[in-house]
């Protein structure tokens, strides 16, 4: 890569630390019981996409900038709660739970990370970086038939982040993209499960339009920011700090910008 | 879903038992499935929170306290949902009579005493059929307390309910928290077509109206084995054969 062209971040450090406004917050549905949404500070902001379209690359260059910028940060992702990460990876690995069951258990794992990570971080002001979200979990579903309906009550518990970007990556960008980082594809990644095809290449692009496709439709209900997933991690991301900075910015009474409006 | 398995035309059947920790449900349901395979009946018993996979998962998460009213709900949902689609359904789908020791109406009665919206869990719940038949054993609620309190005086955390900080005393949290989950039980009774039992009688008296309820509402010889069936009613092959020909 050449070093004279690569974008810097679009502020140093050294400049006045923005302190965010406390913007009114709500779930999607039900929401969870025993929370008070006016006592939620903090920013919770969502990267989604497929595997190998970036998505830890640039949370990890966004915090690098916020951290920079004087804003604390707490990073999540699936399947990492306390409560059911271990289980859900052995069951995965053989592969024996039904749909509606994998399905109830990923919304588990989902519920105690909302409940006893990001929840508490943003009340205690953190901007909270989500490795993926419930649209990642509804997308598959999908995918695989499931009702939406069904999925949108389940995921009503869920509280509407501050901004989604969504990182677009061509399904033949995206293979070559999984080759280099493990010579391989992932079995769910590929969506071998539905028998899209049997061999093991096809089906990672069968599936991954599929998936697209499935995200497409929920952009147009959820409102996420779509970004170009193909360019230069520096190039992406510096569109990230562009869109993170107008959220950080965002007033009490402001009701631009992205995702909150209902589903 | 609001249609029993009958209406959407399972060959097999479900019965379900209702009621408080106590009530002696259990108890029930077991002399049940004794009737039955002694009658030589295609039966299987179902618990729940009992799916292998799913259960480390629970005990962990009440041994260490993790668990809020929308995990509790949620795992107790994943355990359901694996015994429904990889057990439940396959045998009635084999025209297996299944015996149920609680079904989807504990979730309906307990999360929504823990504070889950009732729509948000009805509705994670809808992938389900309903029973055929639901017995609910109706005990004073002294009686099933002190059926669990004078045989086992150490109460668990979830089970007492103290997630919900009724009272820092134990029983006194279960006190109230049994009763509040009977008041949700009665109310959905009239809605879900509850067969209420009155579980202040003796246990063959109650017994013997499950079962007489059951004869009346199920024809329980269609359930035979395959094996007992072909022992008492298959004809011997001299009495077969004139009747083949007849089918042609």
């Amino acid at each position: 890569m050449v070093t004279d062209k690569r974008p810097k971040s679009r502020k140093s450090s050294n400049g006045p630390i923005v302190v965010p406004e406390r913007t009114p917050r709500r779930f999607y549905g039900h929401g969870v019981p025993n929370v008070e949404l006016n006592r939620l500070a903090g920013r919770l902001i969502v990267v989604e996409g497929a595997d190998g379209s970036g998505r830890s690359t640039q949370i990890a260059m966004l915090t690098r900038w916020l951290e920079g910028n004087g804003h604390a940060t707490a990073q999540v992702g699936l399947k990492r709660s306390t409560l059911v990460s271990e289980e859900l990876d052995q069951a995965k690995k053989g592969n024996i739970l039904s749909r509606t069951t994998l399905s109830l258990f990923y919304a588990t794992d989902f519920a105690d990370q909302l409940e006893n990570s990001i929840l508490p971080a943003l009340k205690a002001g953190f901007i909270v970086l989500a490795d993926r979200y419930t649209y990642t979990l509804m997308a598959r579903d999908l995918v695989r038939g499931m009702d939406q309906a069904w999925l949108e009550n389940l995921y009503s518990i869920a509280l509407v982040p501050d901004a989604v970007f969504y990182l677009k990556v061509s399904p033949e960008i995206l293979v070559q993209r999984n080759f280099a980082k493990d010579f391989g594809l992932d079995y769910w990644e590929s969506g071998m499960d539905l028998g899209l095809s049997r061999d093991m290449f096809d089906s990672f692009m069968k599936y991954q339009a599929l998936m697209a496709a499935q995200f497409e439709r929920l952009q147009t209900t959820y409102g996420f920011s779509i970004i170009d997933g193909d360019r230069s991690a520096e190039e992406i991301n510096l569109e990230l700090q562009q869109k993170t900075e107008q959220v950080l910015a965002r007033k009490r009474e402001a009701k631009a910008g992205a995702p909150s409006r209902a589903p | 879903m609001t249609k029993t398995f009958a209406e959407l035309k399972f060959p097999g059947r479900l019965i379900a038992v209702e009621g408080l920790d106590g009530s002696g449900k259990s108890t029930q349901i077991y002399l049940l499935k004794r009737w039955m395979e002694w009658q030589g009946l295609k039966v299987f018993f179902s618990e729940w929170n009992s799916s292998d996979i799913v259960k480390a998962a629970t005990s962990k998460g009440k041994k260490r306290e993790l668990l809020s009213p929308t995990t509790f709900s949620l795992i107790h949902a994943t355990d359901f949902a694996d015994r429904y689609e990889r057990q439940l359904v396959p045998l009635l789908r084999a025209g297996y009579i299944v015996l149920c020791d609680r079904f989807i109406f504990t979730a309906f009665a307990r999360d929504v005493v823990r504070g889950c919206p009732p729509e948000w869990v009805r509705g994670i719940y809808n992938f389900a059929a309903l029973p055929d038949l639901t017995f609910f054993f109706k005990a004073d609620l002294d009686v099933s307390l002190n059926r669990i309190l004078d045989g086992r005086p150490q109460l668990k955390y979830f089970e007492a309910g103290m997630d919900l900080r009724l009272s820092s005393d134990p029983y006194e949290s279960f006190r109230i928290f049994q009763g509040r989950i009977l008041e949700q039980y009665l109310a959905m009774s009239t809605e879900f077509k509850f067969l209420v039992l009155d579980a202040n009688q003796p246990i063959e008296a109650q017994q013997s109206v499950v079962r007489e309820l059951i004869a009346s509402r199920i024809d329980l010889a269609a359930f035979a084995t395959e094996v007992s069936h072909a022992h008492r009613a298959s004809p011997r092959p001299a009495e077969l054969m004139p009747a083949a020909p007849a089918k042609v």
